[in-house]
């Protein structure tokens, strides 16, 4: 995170403590876009996700008094637009999601590759299967429950380090590694039956 | 290293951030291992998937829910300490009422028995409050107005002090 960003939130947090006008409006310009579309990418769901940004962005307004800043703004904010977030998925039925270990690589008992391992690193490098390959991706992130979703979403869309994602979650940075790497593992499987079966049919 | 622990060791490995030593085993056995060969570049083609997927994502709030948040958040932030401040002042009159209560039930002698020892062990180590009782007492009428701040937050610990759902005094 730059050190341009730290001073802007820095005077944000400050302004909203005192009531300065222009406070929220600061606010809004900063975090409206990201906060929506971290909301969005958790609950899928348009009008649930504008609810959400409503409800963490009072959250900020009323708890910028207290907060502490022994960590960062946007990590707070972060976190309180995630915990939101999965407390309207609680409330929900849960969505149909796909089971993570289906879909992790197949070992034999002595750790050797249990199938044999098609390259198609080539093929999706040419430019017609771009597009294809980025809508795949975002379904199939879709598909993930949300405790994969998040981690993926912070890291790899929002491209925060683990170090930041950690602190957000709430959990240990070798927790969001593991996550992380089993959502990739996940999805390079996906994209494997993708793109063989596509040859096949 | 086998296939499994290496396929768990890419992470490290794609983005650079592996142990030297390692490396160099991971990449004796790719050299020896098709399948991990396959593994790793299709496993790099999906990061680097994921990696364009980020670039290409724009920022994009619709413009009617960026008006309707905004409209939204700047109305109830504006609200915000107006609403703090009844519920202050909600929290103050209920409690002067209660203090105006326990004051005079306990100069008609009509505490219940909870509040009574409550008060009595408080007076004995409080003389300020236990002057100010005997006065009541000894005059018999219900004081004007508010008693002085100190007292006052005596007697809010008093009631705080009470257990839940207990009355301060007899029906
Ligand atoms: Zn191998
Ligand atoms: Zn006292």
């Amino acid at each position: 995170m730059s050190a341009e960003r730290w001073k802007d939130d820095e005077a944000l947090l400050e302004s909203l403590r005192k009531g300065t006008p222009g406070a929220v409006d600061e606010l809004l310009r900063l975090y409206q876009g990201k906060i929506f579309n971290l909301a969005m990418s958790i609950l899928k769901n348009e009008s649930d996700a504008e609810e959400a940004a409503q409800d963490v962005f009072m959250t900020v307004i009323r708890k910028a008094d207290t907060f502490q800043g022994n960590s960062a703004f946007y990590s707070w904010i972060y976190r309180i637009c995630v915990n939101t977030c999965l407390m309207r998925l609680r409330g929900k039925r849960r969505n149909e999601t796909v089971s993570i270990e289906e879909f992790m690589p197949v070992f034999t008992d002595e750790g050797m590759h249990a199938s044999p391992m098609d390259d198609w690193s080539k093929e999706v490098e040419r430019d017609a299967l771009n597009e294809e390959l980025g809508q795949m991706i975002r379904k199939y992130t879709e598909e993930l429950s949300e405790k994969y979703r998040v981690v993926f979403v912070l890291s790899d869309v929002e491209g925060l380090s683990n170090e930041e994602t950690a602190k957000i979650l709430g959990l240990t940075v070798p927790a969001i590694k593991s996550r992380l790497h089993r959502a990739r593992l996940y999805l390079r499987e996906q994209l494997s039956r993708y793109l063989l079966e596509g040859k096949a049919g | 290293m086998n296939c499994k622990e290496l396929a768990y060791m890419l992470a490290d490995y794609c983005n650079g951030s592996m142990d030297p030593r390692l490396r160099e085993e991971l990449d004796d056995h790719l050299s020896r291992c098709e399948p991990c060969m396959a593994f790793t570049k299709t496993f790099r083609a999906t990061c680097e998937g994921t990696r364009k997927l980020r670039e290409a994502i724009e920022y994009a709030i619709p413009a009617e829910v960026r008006e309707r948040l905004g409209t939204f958040v700047r109305a109830a932030a504006l609200k915000y300490p107006e609403k703090m401040r009844e519920y202050r002042d909600q929290i103050e009159r209920d409690r002067r009422e209660k203090v105006a209560d326990l004051v005079s039930a306990a100069t008609a002698g009509k505490l219940s028995s909870a509040s009574a020892l409550l008060m009595e062990s408080h007076c004995a180590a409080c003389p300020e409050c236990s002057g100010y009782f005997d006065a009541l007492r000894s005059t018999g009428t219900p004081p004007a107005g508010d008693p002085p701040a100190g007292i006052r937050s005596h007697l809010i610990a008093l009631m705080q002090a009470l257990p839940p759902g207990e009355e301060f005094f007899l029906a």
